[in-house]
């Protein structure tokens, strides 16, 4: 975990360089892209369905292999990772997803300690700590509850305090509003800032264009797996370009 | 794997147990009849060894003496033989002691000897020889000997019967071997496939934990315990039901089996031999998750 988490000296989070991904038997999902998100960087990837928001994220978190390219996390090249280096990176990731990825027959506060648990950390202080989180993200007294009796925002939120338990370097979320109503995602995206405003790198993939335009953050758009716009260098004017 | 997720396993595997109970007894149930075949083999083999032992023990050569020959020849007769390095003993029976011994052999039917005369018997020497000459080869080269000296008729040992058991315990041994391997290999799959169910019960349990960076051998470490778990309780209930068998031969053994030994001379498998049965217990669920568990987990 050290050596994914440490705090490295340079500047940047992440780095692609010229990074590709082909789905046999020849679906491009990702061509040639080059993205470097600086620590600390709140970035929205934006796009249509297919754009390859979603392979982005799985390279990154290494679900997924690139075909080219090279990827830097934090300062360490995982293109090529064996099984035990891929445990280490994830341990130092924080993942959301649109479908909660929770475990029905075990308890919010189970759900969340397991991450803890199985990096190492003991039951008791697992559980601790993901009681306090469960707090902190307004589920005091949900702590027992299974998820199928919560609902889709208290859901993502237990999900969300998974994704913090080990404190992460950097939270990746795949539509995380994708399945809430407005004011649940509204409400689970003040999270995320809050999650932010404590340095951690957040990187959100939504093709929610309302979203983009509510929180004022860096974009980057993907068109059929290529990089099409970035807000960094073409300004803030180019999200209200993205489609809704 | 530090203490901590060593505790975490385990809580799993004691979940697992809890929560799959019929799953995991009906895995042991299908070890214990391997193992339980396997073990039958073992005692079988076991306690025909005992009576090969009990009979080897008893092995004498029978040498039929010529009529004629003097009290000084039938001494120096015997003095040769005795000299003979295999040989432990020798015991002189004349022809009225062997006349006496078959009549008691043959109870109360021997009336059927009336009429004829006692000395009709041979005298003989009853040779016994020393546990290392025992073997079929030795026993039949000092026979072979015996054959030439004067004054000896026929020479007798009950070389069939050895060679036969012999034979018996050498194909019991060979049947455990193959027939076990192949009950074996056939478990294996069998566990496999319980593992794959396991697993796929579990597939989203085990993609979470993928996902929020558990160490893959933390991932296969409880499927692995369990399979050793069912490895361990077959192998028991297959000792237990070869204990009851044992017992009820033990104390039900019919008397008319006279070529066996009787009840309270057969033997259970010894502490080397129920070892091995547990092991083969503990190798049969542990390899049969691992196989499965490398042809069905996702690999990086």
């Amino acid at each position: 975990m050290e050596k994914f988490a440490r705090n490295e000296p340079a500047l940047w989070m992440i780095q692609l360089f010229r990074v590709s991904k082909i789905y046999p038997p020849n679906y491009p999902a990702l061509t040639d892209i080059h993205l470097h998100i600086e620590k600390g960087e709140f970035v929205f990837v934006s796009g249509p369905s297919g754009a390859g928001k979603t392979t982005l994220l799985r390279l990154l978190f290494r679900e997924e292999e690139a075909t080219e390219g090279q990827i830097i996390v934090n300062g360490r090249n995982i293109t090529r990772l064996n099984g035990a280096r891929v445990a280490r990176l994830r341990q130092a990731i924080g993942l959301v997803f649109q479908e909660f990825k929770l475990l029905p027959s075990m308890s919010a506060l189970e759900n969340v300690a397991l991450a803890a648990e199985v990096v190492g950390m003991s039951r008791t202080e697992s559980r601790r700590r993901a009681f306090h989180l469960l707090r902190e993200l307004g589920l005091k007294d949900k702590h027992d509850a299974r998820p199928p009796t919560l609902s889709g925002g208290e859901q993502q939120r237990v999900a969300i305090a998974r994704a913090l338990v080990n404190d992460p370097i950097l939270v990746l979320a795949d539509e995380p509003t994708g399945n809430l109503d407005a004011e649940m995602a509204e409400e689970t995206m003040r999270l995320f800032l809050k999650i932010h405003e404590k340095g951690t790198t957040i990187i959100i993939a939504t093709h929610d264009s309302g979203l983009l335009r509510r929180f004022q953050h860096r974009v980057v758009l993907l068109q059929r797996g290529r990089l099409m716009a970035d807000s960094k260098t073409a300004g803030r004017s180019m999200v209200s370009k993205v489609e809704p | 794997m530090k203490l901590a997720q060593a505790l975490f396993v385990l809580r799993r595997v004691l979940r697992s147990l809890r929560e799959l109970v019929w799953t995991h007894l009906l895995t042991s149930g299908t070890m214990a009849m391997t193992l339980f075949i396997f073990g039958g083999f073992l005692l079988i083999q076991e306690n025909l060894q005992g009576l090969l032992r009990g009979w080897g023990s008893r092995i004498q050569i029978f040498a039929y003496l010529e009529n004629g020959l003097s009290p000084a020849d039938l001494q120096s007769l015997a003095a040769e033989v005795r000299a003979y390095p295999e040989v432990e003993s020798v015991r002189f029976v004349s022809k009225t002691e062997a006349w006496e011994s078959f009549k008691k052999t043959l109870g109360t039917q021997s009336g059927v000897l009336e009429g004829l005369p006692p000395d009709i018997l041979p005298s003989s020497l009853e040779i016994a020889l020393q546990r290392a000459h025992r073997q079929r080869a030795s026993v039949a080269g000092i026979a072979q000997r015996l054959r030439g000296i004067k004054g000896v008729g026929e020479v007798e040992y009950p070389d069939e019967w050895i060679e036969k058991l012999s034979l018996l315990v050498l194909g019991v041994q060979w049947a455990k071997w193959i027939l076990g391997g192949f009950l074996f290999l056939a478990t294996m799959l069998i566990v496999g496939s319980t593992v794959k169910l396991a697993i796929l019960a579990r597939k989203d349990e085990i993609e979470i934990m993928q996902l929020v960076g558990a160490p893959a051998g933390l991932i296969k470490a409880p499927f692995i315990v369990e399979g050793m778990v069912q490895g361990i309780v077959g192998a028991s209930l297959a000792l237990g039901v070869l204990w009851l068998l044992y017992l009820l031969a033990r104390y039900h053994l019919p008397a008319s089996l006279a070529i066996l030994p009787s009840g309270d001379q057969l033997q259970f498998l010894d502490a080397a031999a129920a070892s091995l049965l547990v092991f083969l217990g503990w190798l049969l669920g542990a390899g049969g998750s691992w196989f499965s568990l490398r042809r069905f987990l996702k690999t990086w």
